[in-house]
């Protein structure tokens, strides 16, 4: 939604007759690029971050294997150095209390909880990774760059994630049903 | 096709500055499992998990950051020697999966399973947790990330040492 600030400065700029064509076009982009910009910074940082990934060697399948078989630490290096240089980073946001771009509010690092499962879960997920050779953002770079198994890949992440989603859908309706049988009783 | 691979430090030091970049833009971690949440929620009405909480919002920047990754992948191909095409070559792990087409797409569906189901299990993948959860220095993402690699260590090598 654009903000009721900067529409009013569009539209008296566009209201002035002695505007010329390219102004206009600036003055349409940047409406749009304000009604759209978390949609469009997420593109674009999604592609960003499909570029680095595939230049990283992430989607290629050796450097999972040569990696696992302490052959080549090419993905170990990617790693270690990224968190190191994010830490960095992210304690200079804290510090200056930066604000993001996209939202005008302070940065906010939330963290991912423990939930029950974890443990099973991220075991599965390993598990996955040594069979795929791939993890879930790799795999839509993969399918840029035209390998054809990251299309299989990808129907089993989808398929995974639905029958998660099913499991604690039931999960859901089972506890609202034994609630009210309760309350009855 | 054999994608141009940076050194490791270079695209290291590349992703921290993404890892940072992303928090300065849209001012929330990255994650890219969770985007899957937000593709189910759309393909199915019935599945309500994916329509309340933190799936609440199905055009989240977490799908639109998903649709954009094809497209950095696609780029980054362009930088090959050679030109794009479909491709079905898997290096090493040809070896050892099965070796007919449909065996090889069955193995990749049910290792995709387990991705998926266990990403939403654990609460994050390789990037939430590894990546981003590690810069944070989150303990649950650390201890999520050890099990991550240790598994994945231990079925490699079940794979390829057998």
């Amino acid at each position: 939604m654009p903000t009721p600030e900067i529409d009013l400065n569009h539209k008296t700029e566009e209201n002035s007759p002695n505007l010329s064509r390219l102004q206009k076009m600036k003055f349409t982009i940047q409406h749009y690029y304000y009604s759209y910009r978390t949609n469009i910074s997420g593109i674009l940082l999604g592609a960003l971050f499909g570029f680095l990934m595939s230049h990283a060697g992430a989607t290629t399948y050796d450097y999972h294997a040569k990696m696992f078989l302490l052959i080549d630490l090419q993905l170990v290096k990617v790693i270690g150095t990224s968190i190191v240089v994010a830490i960095i980073g992210i304690s200079l946001l804290k510090k200056y209390k930066v604000r993001a771009i996209s939202t005008g509010v302070e940065v906010d690092f939330v963290k991912k909880k423990y939930q029950e499962g974890l443990i099973t879960g991220a075991f599965l997920f390993g598990v996955g990774w040594a069979m795929t050779a791939s993890c879930p953002g790799t795999v839509p770079a993969m399918l840029g760059e035209g390998k054809v198994g990251a299309i299989f890949t990808l129907i089993g992440l989808l398929l995974g994630t639905m029958a998660y989603g099913v499991l604690q859908t039931y999960n859901a309706h089972n506890k609202t049903l034994e609630r009210t049988h309760h309350n009855q009783d | 096709m054999e994608i141009f691979v940076w050194s490791g430090w270079l695209a290291g030091l590349a992703i921290g500055l993404f890892v940072v970049l992303h928090f300065w833009l849209i001012g929330k971690p990255a994650g890219c499992s969770t985007g899957y949440g937000n593709v189910c929620g759309i393909m199915s009405r019935k599945l309500s998990y994916y329509h309340e909480g933190e799936y609440k919002n199905k055009y989240s920047v977490k799908l639109w950051f998903l649709i954009g990754i094809p497209l950095g992948g696609f780029l980054s191909s362009l930088s090959s020697t050679e030109l794009w095409h479909l491709s079905f070559d898997m290096g090493m792990y040809d070896a050892i999966l099965p070796q007919s087409i449909v065996a090889k797409a069955i193995w990749l569906i049910f290792g995709g399973i387990l991705l998926g189901f266990g990403a939403r299990l654990a609460g994050a993948c390789t990037t939430g947790h590894a990546l981003v959860g590690g810069a944070m220095l989150n303990p649950t993402s650390l201890f999520a990330a050890a099990i991550f690699f240790m598994s994945a260590f231990i079925t490699t090598h079940l794979l390829f040492d057998i």
